[in-house]
């Protein structure tokens, strides 16, 4: 397992850089995880990214780092803590002004003239990012070759001249370790694995494609963007409609609009944009339109740490909407179930007329991670929505059944005519303030979502069957529990497993307690304050933790931290 | 054609919306759409009450956004025509920021504003359209501030066909109705409107003396002299003020719908493969 970082200002190609040397270590068969930091500003700020690699498991960062490279003061500075003695540091002393004899740095320091170097292939200093690219192959053992052919690639669009600049800047960073002798990784053999990297945003992008998506309205809020632009770029090749709406009320009900008019439908944003759509999420209640909404989690209160993770509107989702009404939450934890758990969320949506939400995070949809590449064909068919209506004009779209389901029209469907309604109705969608029809109707929305447990995401246990130790997580924290278990049963078999809740509403109560019982001790961890997911196991089970780690700063768990709870028992 | 429904108007006697009820339903029977091809979404407040009383295709909507439910209609589906029906509290206060959008997207809508200058169905507060020191019970002292101009702000957001009529002169709403209707691209209709219970100063006989007429050689084809006229606050002429065709409409901009409605493009079979490529 190895561990890469580079930080810098923003604006030097930190983000680039990441995602170079992120498919550089994919295309030579390793598994790769990347987390970035970065300020809310554009340029100026302390940005970094994080690039962990290796053969297998690969599915969080890890604190101590085997490359830094600092493209400034701050990059050494702000890092300290993540050396040890074997830690390589490339920094480019020309630039960097630092008192180096006062710095006591772990690890090895080598002092690559990265500006210099670019300055001098290329006239310019923008490409010094590319000389510790360069620099980087050589120490991991990666063959170089590849990395041309990822830069072209990357630059292709930008030109030929560009592309061979930032090719030489590679080349001549990657000779300059090496014929300095410096110690470098043994050789990775170049393995065939069929992998894709991508990020959680791309990932939700390419499951609503799966799924059939075919309006996307949104207003751009971090960390949500993304997936605006994901989808907006992929109007080019799929017949999709991607609207930058005014902003997050017109976005919801423009999605409503599409929805009623038989196009599936999306939108996502973060919490603040949320908060603008709730009204909107009771109209989709009670019109009973289909609905899939993702909310990327940032830390509030307000604007908050527009550009950091959390968990905490775990609790403001559930209960968000005025009146009464059912949902259904799904928390994909890891990349593969961003694209898994938002296609099933359109089919989820149409068939049950409902709204259904992905709770994901900063953490999860802003990082990237190799994954094995999704299969490319999918089919989808529709579902519940009347055809052939009766020539008479007898249908009535909110017909009371059994079921709570009715059969929805859409407009342009002969004998179909109906009013969608925001008022309470009656079967044909007329306003009714009667007694009896408003207390059918809210009970036929509430039964509607009575036997769907077996068609949602389960609890899932990870980790040995029986562990001295059981953790209750969900959603980006399952990258990472994966780990951290990982390390807890090397050191001693069998210490640490995990439950990961996929699916937080409906609650099924039952098939997490079967789970839970079996644990000898049971710690639930959780990116918030105020105990949300606790509190909804609590609320729908009785059981009560007697331990738990929460974290609330912006930042995601480090697996590290997790093992030093567990061994040092402190806390 | 069938548009009547089972429930009679509950709209006080001598209402506005009675006229502009009748000149809709006379404007969809003379523009002859298939039922099914037409849509009307609703605003809540007294005209939006309206979807009991008609029947077709109807979306009741939430105060203040019915347009972003038709945009999201008229973008799924441009095949159908998608009419607004609204007032001036929920389509001037609320939801202004939606109609100025609207109106810049061009999207192939046509709104129509029963504009009563108050806040009827919760009783005769000052809408935006309420004249300056107007007492109401949200404006103890009077409407401090000058109306808005709607049809002002309509022509300034990108509006490609704007007009205005009055609730009383039922064939001249019809007829503009239709003409908004026809239009390809997105058509504002101001209707002013008397509200019998809660408006004591814009009443029929105010409208009687203060109505006039676009000048006799108006042309509707310039923005400018279209806003001059919005202005005008000696008399509040009623016609068309404005409409071009040199502005393409929403859908027509669009290479995806080209093929057709986004909604006849439903991916029955998915490739992902293209979608793939860039993070091989």
């Amino acid at each position: 397992m190895n561990n890469w970082k580079i930080a810098g200002l923003a604006g030097a190609g930190i983000a680039v850089t990441g995602t170079l040397y992120g498919k550089l270590a994919m295309h030579h068969g390793l598994h790769v995880f990347s987390y970035g930091e970065y300020p809310s500003l554009i340029r100026g700020g302390h940005n970094t990214m994080q690039v962990t690699t290796g053969e297998h498991d690969i599915t969080t960062q890890q604190k101590i780092l085997d490359v830094l490279i600092a493209l400034n003061a701050d990059g050494i500075t702000l890092h300290k803590d993540e050396l040890d003695d074997k830690s390589v540091i490339l920094v480019d002393k020309s630039q960097v002004k630092l008192d180096w004899d006062k710095e006591k740095l772990s690890g090895t320091l080598i002092d690559l003239p990265m500006y210099p170097i670019s300055l001098e292939v290329t006239g310019s200093g923008l490409s010094a990012n590319m000389v510790a690219l360069g620099a980087s192959c050589y120490l991991m053992g990666f063959d170089i070759t590849i990395l041309h052919h990822l830069i072209k690639e990357t630059f292709g669009k930008k030109g030929e001249e560009i592309v061979t600049k930032n090719e030489l800047a590679a080349t001549k960073g990657y000779e300059y370790v090496k014929a300095r002798h410096l110690t470098a990784k043994q050789n990775v053999k170049v393995q065939q694995v069929d992998q894709i990297y991508l990020s959680g945003n791309e990932a939700v992008g390419l499951g609503a494609l799966a799924g059939g998506i075919q309006f996307y309205a949104a207003y751009p809020m971090t960390p949500a963007s993304s997936l605006l632009e994901f989808l907006a770029d992929a109007q080019k090749k799929y017949p999709i409609l991607v609207k930058h709406s005014e902003d997050e009320i017109g976005a919801i009900n423009q999605v409503i609009g599409a929805s009623y008019a038989g196009a599936r439908a999306m939108t996502g944003t973060s919490g603040g944009g949320f908060a603008l759509m709730v009204e909107g999420l009771s109209l989709a209640a009670i019109t009973e339109l289909p609905l899939v909404i993702m909310d990327g989690q940032r830390p509030g209160p307000a604007t908050g740490l527009p550009t950091w993770t959390t968990q905490a509107d775990l609790q403001f989702v559930l209960h968000a909407g005025h009146g009464e009404f059912k949902k259904i939450v799904l928390a994909p934890g890891d990349i593969e179930e961003c694209f898994t758990m938002t296609k099933l969320a359109f089919i989820l949506a149409e068939q049950w007329q409902t709204q259904v939400y992905l709770l994901t995070d900063k953490y999860l949809i802003e990082s990237s991670m190799s994954v094995p590449t999704f299969k490319d064909k999918y089919s989808n068919i529709r579902y519940n929505i009347g055809v052939d209506l009766p020539e008479d004009d007898t249908y009535k779209r909110y017909v009371l059944t059994d079921s709570g389901h009715s059969l929805r029209s859409v407009p342009g469907t002969p004998h179909g005519l109906s009013l969608t309604n925001s008022y309470e109705h009656d079967e044909y969608g007329y306003a009714t303030e009667e007694a009896a029809m408003s207390m059918a109707q809210i009970d036929k929305r509430l039964k509607k979502l009575d036997n769907i447990s077996s068609y949602l995401p389960k609890s899932i246990l990870y980790g040995p069957q029986t562990a001295d130790i059981t953790f209750v997580c969900w959603g980006s924290t399952k990258l990472v529990m994966q780990h951290a278990i990982n390390l807890l049963n090397q050191t001693k078999k069998d210490t640490a497993n995990f439950i990961q809740l996929g699916c937080l509403a409906p609650f099924d109560s039952s098939e997490f307690m079967e789970l839970a019982q079996k644990a000898k001790r049971l710690v639930m961890i959780e990116g918030n304050a105020l105990h949300q997911a606790e509190s909804l196991i609590r609320e729908h089970t009785g059981l009560e933790f007697k331990e738990r780690l929460n974290r609330y700063d912006g930042r995601p768990f480090y697996a590290e931290d997790i093992v030093s709870y567990i061994t040092g028992g402190t806390k | 054609m069938n548009l009547r429904t089972p429930i009679f108007p509950t709209w006080c006697p001598g209402c506005g919306d009675f006229g502009i009820w009748g000149a809709l339903k006379m404007a969809i029977t003379e523009l002859n759409i298939p039922e099914e091809k037409l849509v009307v979404v609703f605003d809540v407040g007294c005209s939006g009450n309206m979807a009991d009383f008609i029947r077709v295709y109807g979306f009741h909507a939430l105060h203040g956004r019915s347009i972003p439910v038709a945009e999201g209609i008229a973008m799924a589906n441009h095949d159908l025509t998608v009419i607004v029906v609204g007032g001036d509290g929920g389509l001037y206060g609320e939801g202004m920021g939606h109609f100025i959008a609207a109106a810049k997207t061009n999207v192939n809508i046509t709104v129509l504003v029963h504009n009563n200058q108050t806040y009827g169905l919760t009783k005769g507060q000052a809408s935006p359209t309420t004249m300056e020191g107007v007492i109401t019970g949200s404006t103890p002292f009077g409407v401090i501030e000058h109306p808005v101009n709607p049809l002002g702000i309509a022509l300034t957001a990108g509006a490609t066909w704007v007009g205005r009529s009055y609730a009383a002169n039922i064939p001249l709403t019809k007829d503009l109705i239709v003409k908004a209707v026809k239009h390809d691209g997105f058509s504002h209709l101001d209707i002013f409107q008397p509200c019998t219970t809660f408006n004591k100063l814009n009443t029929q006989a105010w409208f009687i003396e203060h109505l006039g007429q676009l000048p006799t050689d108006y042309v509707p084809n310039s923005k400018l002299k279209a806003w001059e006229q919005s202005e005008r606050e000696d008399k509040y002429p009623i016609g068309i003020f404005y409409e071009t065709n040199k502005v393409l409409p929403f859908h027509k901009r669009l290479p995806n719908l080209d093929k057709g409605t986004l909604i006849s493009q439903f991916p029955t079979s998915v490739d992902l493969t293209a979608a793939m490529s860039e993070f091989k």
